[in-house]
């Protein structure tokens, strides 16, 4: 049963009335779209600043409200209420589409997110595939708006965009679907329901058969390749603040700048949700509800980014290109190779 | 059950009207004070020098030619990972199951091996930064 379903079986709607499903659908989807949108508020203007000043021994916000929290009004209020400066020369139509794009795109993967028993709007037999594609979807958002601002800076910045995506999307779709070898399908619940078997006992804790516990090599691959995907240190070139000031988004203010820095962090989460899901178990774990434990994992995913980014120096783009074609590509591919022969041996 | 497809259409529509939602709201609040000099594109501070779309070298379009090889490839992946195990669990040989799948990836690395023989898979430096890098 997915969310979609429910809700429409709790309005009395027909589900398989097209216009009385979409209907149960949008409300699923406001929910969903919601919560995600929280989670971003928190961790975007707080959360994030929070944890960088701990890596480096700093006090963050602190000044409104308990923790500091209120500041995500403040910010909100602040950054929605400034000004837009339209730039000289810029493309319209393409200019105002990519922040769209680059928000909403990273939005539409979560449809297919398991984040609790039941709670997921759709649940398509092509479900990993099409979490892929859309995750995907941003990187034209992004060429869009380094090309529209008539920025040099922005340019160089989504051109890096480009070759960073170009790198890193096949070591990443070819170590998901390293996952699929094992589950033998590509629909999410499914890969969640495979990860719940108990792989050994220690000391009479069963450890689940997590795909992160089964494959630790691919997971190790997943995460650095989704760290190039979102943009984040190491991989964060296209922004790389001390050498060409904001990447794509320098000509960006006001409320275009807030979607641009939403669609990031939405694309954040996704990529949690996605690790999450095939090789954490998905919602899944002891007592705690399955949402409170697909919280704990998108925020553990997170938490290692922003590690990540106050740990880890930046890598040249030539070196980006490289680690990528050269390293991730190959050993994603030996990676793939190995899985087939283990599971070969193993069935 | 209804049609998954409907439900991710609806999430869709709700992830466009969400960033949409924000620049109405936007509009009603920001002020707009059109001044002299505001709109010019940034450049550190100093008057943009020449034109942001000249001819430039992008520098990857061979790897770009061959991520579309790749990215075919594993569109071609897909479907084998799927049936891989039900398939092995109903009898079928490793042989057949994944012989074939193992000469089609080495085909590709042997493709992906050239164009690392060939300079294809690295940042290509302009001639001009060829030069400096010689005359060091």
């Amino acid at each position: 049963m997915t969310l979609s379903d429910t809700i429409a079986g709790l309005l009395g709607l027909n589900a398989n009335d097209p216009l009385q499903f979409f209907i149960a659908a949008i409300i699923a989807s406001a929910i969903v779209g919601t919560f995600m949108l929280v989670n971003v508020a928190i961790a975007g203007p707080w959360a994030k600043r929070k944890i960088t000043a701990a890596f480096t021994d700093r006090i963050a916000v602190n000044r409104i409200g308990p923790f500091g929290l209120m500041i995500i009004v403040a910010d909100a209020v602040r950054l929605l209420s400034k000004e837009l400066i339209v730039p000289e020369k810029v493309d319209r139509p393409a200019w105002d589409l990519a922040p769209l794009i680059i928000a909403g795109s990273a939005l539409f993967g979560f449809a297919v997110i398991p984040m609790g028993s039941g709670v997921q709007v759709a649940d398509p037999e092509v479900g990993l595939a099409y979490v892929f594609a859309v995750a995907s979807l941003a990187s034209i958002g992004l060429v869009m708006a380094g090309y529209a601002s008539n920025n040099k800076y922005s340019m160089l910045g989504g051109l890096r965009a480009v070759a960073q995506n170009l790198a890193y999307e096949i070591p990443l779709v070819l170590t998901g679907v390293s996952v699929v070898l094992f589950a033998g399908t590509l629909r999410m619940s499914e890969i969640v329901a495979a990860q719940t078997e108990t792989l050994v006992t220690i000391a009479g804790i069963g450890i689940p058969s997590w795909y992160a516990f089964v494959n630790p090599f691919a997971f190790v691959l997943f995460l650095v390749a989704n760290l190039a995907e979102v943009g984040r240190n190491p991989f964060d070139t296209p922004e790389a603040p001390t050498e060409i000031v904001a990447g794509y988004q320098t000509e960006y203010s006001s409320v275009y700048f807030v979607l641009m820095y939403l669609g990031e962090f939405i694309h954040i989460f996704l990529g949690g949700a996605i690790i999450t899901t095939i090789f954490l178990g998905g919602p899944t774990g002891p007592v705690l509800p399955g949402i409170v434990w697909f919280l704990i994992k998108i925020w553990a995913v997170f938490l290692f980014t922003q590690w990540a980014r106050s740990a880890l120096p930046r890598v040249r783009i030539d070196q980006l290109i490289e680690i990528g074609w050269k390293g991730m590509l190959v050993l994603s591919f030996a990676n793939l190779v190995l899985t087939a022969i283990i599971v070969g041996v193993i069935a | 059950m209804g049609n998954p497809w409907i439900a991710i259409g609806a999430l869709a529509l709700v992830g466009l009207l969400i960033p949409v939602g924000m620049m109405v709201i936007s509009k009603l609040l920001r002020p707009s004070v059109p001044e002299q000099g505001k709109r010019s594109t940034y450049e550190s501070g100093e008057i943009p020098t020449g034109d942001t779309r000249i001819r430039f070298n992008i520098q990857y379009y061979m790897v770009a030619l061959l991520f579309v090889i790749f990215d075919i490839e594993t569109v071609l992946i897909f479907p084998w990972t799927v049936i891989y195990r039900s398939a092995l669990e109903n009898g079928v040989g490793l042989t057949r199951t994944l012989g074939p799948m193992l000469v089609f990836i080495g085909v590709l690395v042997v493709g992906l091996g050239w164009a690392w023989r060939n300079g294809a898979v690295k940042w290509v430096r302009s001639p001009r930064a060829e030069k400096r890098k010689d005359a060091r």
